[in-house]
């Protein structure tokens, strides 16, 4: 308890100096706290001396979340909203640890919580009435479940891992509040007519906006077990995004995100105007650029292009579920203690990571939303892998938690990435790094290599089965030629073929990392991620042409333009 | 500086309106006059542009608290292109409404009266749409190679005067503050009901400038607003079943919301009305009188009668190709008798108010730029004339204006604004309740039964819509009507008794011919329609509000069932004490 103590306390000192005094842990409990505590323990008590089957856990975690947000166009503004709401996520198991209601039975993901909204102010009747209602109704959902998965363990084959369903956990007594947001919105609306006026009004743009984000959320959880816990995080970002249309129908876009713990640690104006000119720059030069030729070959991928790949392909193949759902490919759920990775190679998730180098990391958090404190996990040490990112489902000697099970309001908890960090021993500088690329182009007889600068941050699903689900869109692509001619941008390519494969021709890194803040959506809804990487040079990729609108562009100039040229 | 001279002499030209966004909607069509793709033979002859400029306040409460409160913003355009011509065009096809082409338009305007942000939106929606109008004409002419053409062709769209409309917006400036601390401690009286599990009360304010131009010449701009509150609450009866009620105030005018003693007063009813309905008797399958009491009659002329007056057209598809077209019940039966010979039915958006009390469903212009007269849709019990948009149909030469919703195929859709039915063969309600009673006692009944309200628009949940559609898949192709929420047993001594957990059965359009007497005293029902199911309240999009003024009814046989249905058990844990009922106690 002391240490925990200790922990929050250097925690909010963290916090900016704006941010309200912090409370001490000797202070009453807040009200939502007391609220949710005194109906969980009545709901609980009743059922367990009341319901068969009776429960064994209840949880009652409620997110707020207040979001503010401007947009602007041309000069305009587009919209400016503000909405605060709150959500009530209900948690019964039913049966025992080893097996309960939450059993996968042939790779179906079972819902129980609906994400109830409750009033955004303490009115304890009013919430007291949601909470009893939604107990009632999981209850029933967790009973009914319960039966069927045990219907349906009497006639399936004995599964391989038999871990259980629910695992230990330390119960938790911490309450660190978040500030309200103190989001300028006056500001911020003139702040981005003016930098949107100047955004996207090139020939040729057909579409463009600037968004900033505000949002702060707080956690309120308390379990049968005694966690009571209440914690948060603020978070903001400003999205630049354009789009066009190339002379043969193809869309094209540019974007950027910067993102920072808070809005008030959003980068400074001569940031934002680099990457605004930067977006601009790259879609005008897309509209420009050759379309690119199916290819193999060696190519390098920036920071950024790597942890985006590192994200889709490597984690979401390490989330524990995977390794014990019997309709998931279970890539890795044998190879505990083998290499998978060139040995120079280690992967880390850290969700304690508040920071890197100056950059705000957008996975970070001080406890999981199963109330489980967040740790450093290393999954990958020097190529071998050692453990999994685990919710409190077990898997077979992974008996405990380390602090993954995420989700976003209205979901059920599973295993879900934080801040992943690609780390390297064959470091080069990017100098040299080019120089391996062109040997190998030499070597391999081709007349240049490929560098991805820029992948869309992947979380379109494409409707294929289980894993394969991600992909991964490249935006900036340069031809890299062996013959010393400049590097040439290429539009439309699609990477094809193993990305997983890919990762086991990784040669050399880098000596620099960059890191990518986004939004990372799976079964468990929307949370947030980061992954940082050094750029990788890879002997061998393949790409092909995307598939392309066939229409062609606007067949009026654009309004103002009716004179010029467009 | 040359071209840009140019440029201001142009726009000089054609800018006639003197509102800033009127202005820049016929710059903006005026330009798009030229869309032409090279080597293609379907030009433009028509354009068509709106917005709607919303502000919106919504309040969501319950039992004292706040769940949500919103304020919002939007510019919501619209663009129609229409290529070919008034006889053969894009519309009435299985794909008219389908884009064809990437899109680039975020489907919203920017909020400041800046020209070129403005503009650029409605230039890229405008080149979409008539890309797409290009592919659906196309498309629909391969698709009618392979079906046979009409003998007489209906053209595909009417042509309309040229109008000019303008109205400045209305000044009423809702209270926030003071109706949040209103709704809030209304929403609070519920406490004081212990059978009441769940309520709300709830609040939505849109204050709308609608905007119009047309390459007619029509140009238009109207407030179009509406304030309601919602009252609504449910219990569960002691097998477990769920007992609700609602009440909904409209007013266009602010000012005409309900004062605080009548909301209070409207939570206290729905609250006993709950109460009530959970200590019910189940009813049973009853065939027999039943009489709809006040508002019911209009209820139910507002949900199987209204949304039939709309005939809509087939849209031309493939052979075999199916449509998702559903026909009015109406269609075929123009100059037939479809009520009593007593009754006359008017639909009027030109009235304002009846006996001092406002109707919802004036507007001076309809979505389409059609100015709306009185029509009357129903003499002497027969189906006259059809509320009709800009969409032809055989037999009509003109849209009577009601072009009010987004509807399919291309084409808007009809909607009634303030119908009037009456009946020149009345009696008093008093004498309405004597004839049930007689009949009651004529065919030896034990009680015959009184209707106070339906559940149109509906308040239902989705667990018991799901319930719902479950048991209506087992009573497949029959009409489906809402339940009645309040609903009683009357017995020859006068006693009135709830019941609970029925539905009619095989009440439709049909059994409107069989009404066997109306009220002289005229009921005025208030509602916002949609284009879903039992116009539930719960669906959002595009809305109209709409009153209808009937007669109270009396039907000599109708039929009542009581659907089996599966009811969950009663909740294990107790509800939770309330610190008022606490208090109380």
């Amino acid at each position: 308890m002391s240490a925990l103590a200790r922990l929050a306390s250097l925690f909010l000192l963290a916090i900016p100096a704006t941010a309200d005094p912090p409370a001490a842990q000797t202070a009453p409990a807040p009200p939502l706290v007391d609220i949710l505590s005194g109906e969980l323990d009545r709901n609980f008590a009743a059922l367990k001396a009341k319901a068969d089957p009776p429960p064994y856990f209840i949880s009652y975690s409620v997110t707020e979340q207040e979001t503010e947000s401007v947009s602007a166009t041309l000069g305009s503004l587009n919209s400016r909203n503000r909405s605060q709401k709150r959500a009530l996520d209900v948690s019964v198991r039913v049966g025992s640890p080893q097996l309960d209601n939450y059993r996968r039975v042939r790779g179906d993901t079972p819902q129980f919580t609906s994400g109830a909204p409750i009033t955004i102010d303490d009115a304890p009747d009013s919430i007291k009435r949601r909470l009893w209602m939604e107990t009632d109704r999981v209850y029933r959902l967790a009973s009914q479940r319960l039966l069927n998965v045990k219907t349906n363990q009497q006639v399936q084959v004995e599964v391989k891992d038999d871990a259980g369903d629910f695992g230990p956990a330390e119960k938790i007594v911490s309450v660190s509040p978040v500030a309200p947001l103190k989001f300028k919105g006056d500001e911020w609306q003139t702040k981005l007519r003016k930098w949107s006026a100047e955004f996207g009004n090139k020939p040729g743009i057909l579409a463009s906006s600037i968004t900033v984000v505000a949002q702060r959320e707080l956690k309120t959880l308390v379990t049968t077990e005694g966690t009571r816990l209440q914690h948060g995080r603020t978070f903001a970002r400003l999205i630049f995004g354009v789009q066009a249309k190339a002379a043969d129908g193809m869309d094209l876009s540019a974007s950027e995100i910067l993102d920072g713990e808070d809005v008030n640690r959003l980068p400074d104006e001569k940031t934002v105007r680099a990457a605004m000119a930067k977006v601009e720059r790259d879609v005008l030069a897309l509209l420009q650029a050759p379309v690119v030729e199916p290819f193999v070959g060696p190519a390098i991928l920036s920071g950024r292009a790597s942890g985006v790949f590192f994200h889709e392909i490597f984690g979401h193949r390490i989330e524990g579920h995977r390794q014990k759902d019997e309709s998931e490919g279970q890539t890795f759920a044998k190879s505990v203690g083998t290499k998978i990775l060139p040995e120079f190679l280690s992967v880390t998730f850290d969700a304690t990571k508040r920071s890197l180098d100056g950059t705000d990391l957008n996975g970070w958090y001080e406890f999981d939303d199963e109330g489980v404190k967040a740790r450093p996990v290393n999954i990958v040490e020097q190529g071998v892998l050692r453990n999994f990112l685990l919710s409190r489902s077990p898997l077979t000697g992974f008996p405990g938690s380390n602090g993954h099970g995420r989700r976003q309001p209205g979901r059920e908890i599973v295993p879900r990435q934080s801040n992943l960090i690609v780390t390297s021993s064959n470091r080069v500088s990017s100098d040299q790094l080019r120089g391996l690329l062109l040997a190998e182009v030499k070597k391999q007889n081709k007349p240049y290599g490929l560098y991805f600068e820029k992948v869309d941050s992947g979380y379109t699903t494409t409707g294929r089965r289980g894993l394969q689900a991600f992909t991964v869109v490249p935006q900036i692509v340069y031809r890299i030629y062996a013959d010393g001619r400049p590097d040439e941008l290429v539009r439309g390519a699609d990477i094809v073929g193993t990305p997983l494969a890919a990762f086991g021709k990784i040669a050399a890194t880098s000596d620099k990392t960059e890191i990518f803040n986004g939004v990372c959506g799976a079964e468990s809804g929307s949370v947030p991620v980061s992954a940082t990487s050094p750029a990788i040079f890879v002997s061998e990729v393949e790409i092909q042409k995307k598939e392309r609108s066939q229409d062609r562009p606007p067949i009026l100039p654009a309004p103002g333009r009716e004179g010029g040229r467009s | 500086m040359k071209q840009l001279l140019a440029l201001l002499l142009t726009t000089g030209l054609v800018a006639q309106s003197t509102d800033p966004i009127l202005r820049i909607l016929t710059q903006e069509m005026e330009r798009s006059r030229g869309l032409r793709i090279a080597g293609g033979s379907d030009i433009p002859y028509f354009f068509e542009y709106s917005i709607d400029d919303v502000r919106s306040y919504l309040l969501s409460t319950s039992l004292g608290g706040v769940i949500e409160e919103l304020r919002n913003r939007a510019r919501v355009p619209q663009v129609r292109v229409r290529v070919g011509d008034y006889s053969f065009d894009n519309s009435n096809y299985v794909l008219s409404d389908a884009n064809f082409t990437a899109r680039y338009d975020s489907g919203l305007l920017p909020q400041d009266d800046n020209p070129l942000a403005l503009r650029q939106q409605l230039w890229l929606m405008t080149d979409r749409t008539f890309k797409s109008a290009l592919e659906s004409i196309g498309r629909k002419r391969s698709a009618m190679r392979s079906v046979n053409a009409p003998a007489d062709p209906v053209p595909d769209f009417w042509k309309a005067e040229a109008v000019k409309i303008m109205l400045g917006p209305s000044t009423q400036q809702l209270d926030e503050a003071a109706w949040k601390t209103r709704i809030v401690e209304a929403s609070g009286r519920f406490k004081a009901f212990p059978t009441v599990l769940s309520s709300s009360v709830d609040m939505e304010s849109i204050v709308n400038t609608s905007y119009l131009v047309n390459s007619e010449g029509t140009e238009a701009k109207y407030p179009d607003n509406i304030h309601y509150i919602r009252v609504r609450a449910s219990g569960l009866a002691a097998d477990g079943s769920t007992v609700r009620d609602h009440v909904v105030f409209h007013a266009i005018d602010p000012l005409r919301l309900p004062g605080d003693t009548e909301l209070k007063q409207a939570v206290d009813a729905v609250g006993r009305n709950v109460t009530a309905l959970a200590a019910a008797p189940e009813g049973e399958a009853y065939a027999g009188p039943i009489m709809f009491e006040g508002a019911a009659g209009a209820q139910l002329f507002a949900e199987i009668l209204a949304s039939h007056l709309y005939l809509p057209r087939r849209p031309v598809a493939n052979a075999g190709q199916s449509s998702r077209f559903t026909p009015s019940e109406l269609e075929g039966r123009l100059g037939s008798r479809i009520l009593p010979a007593s009754f006359t039915v008017v639909d009027d958006p030109t009235q304002t108010e009846f006996r001092g009390q406002s109707l919802l469903g004036s507007y001076p212009i309809d979505g389409e730029g059609v100015v709306p007269k009185p029509l009357t849709v129903i003499e002497n019990g027969v189906f006259k004339a059809p509320l009709l948009s800009r969409q032809p149909i055989p037999g009509f030469t003109a849209s009577n204006g009601r072009g009010r919703l987004p509807g399919s195929f291309g084409q808007r859709m009809a909607t009634l604004s303030n119908l009037f039915v009456k009946s020149t063969e009345s009696v008093t309600g008093g004498d309405l309740k004597k004839k049930l009673m007689e009949m009651v006692k004529q065919r030896s009944k034990p009680y015959g039964i009184l209707v106070r309200r339906m559940d149109y628009p509906s308040s239902a949940g989705a667990d018991e819509l799901r319930r719902l559609a479950v048991s209506l898949g087992n009573n497949a192709g029959g009409n489906v009507l809402s339940s009645p929420l309040l609903i009683y047993r009357i017995y020859p001594d006068g006693k009135e008794e709830l019941i609970r957990g029925v539905r009619f059965r095989g009440l439709n359009l049909r059994s409107l011919k069989d009404i066997t007497a109306a009220s002289t005293e005229l009921y005025q029902f208030d509602f916002i329609g949609n284009r879903g199911p039992f116009a539930l309240m719960s669906i959002g999009g595009y809305v109209f509000p709409a009153s209808v003024v009937a007669p109270a009814l009396l039907f000599e046989d109708l039929e009542l069932e009581h659907p089996q249905v599966e009811v969950p058990r009663p909740p294990t844990v107790p509800p939770p004490t309330l610190s008022s009922a606490a208090a109380a106690n």
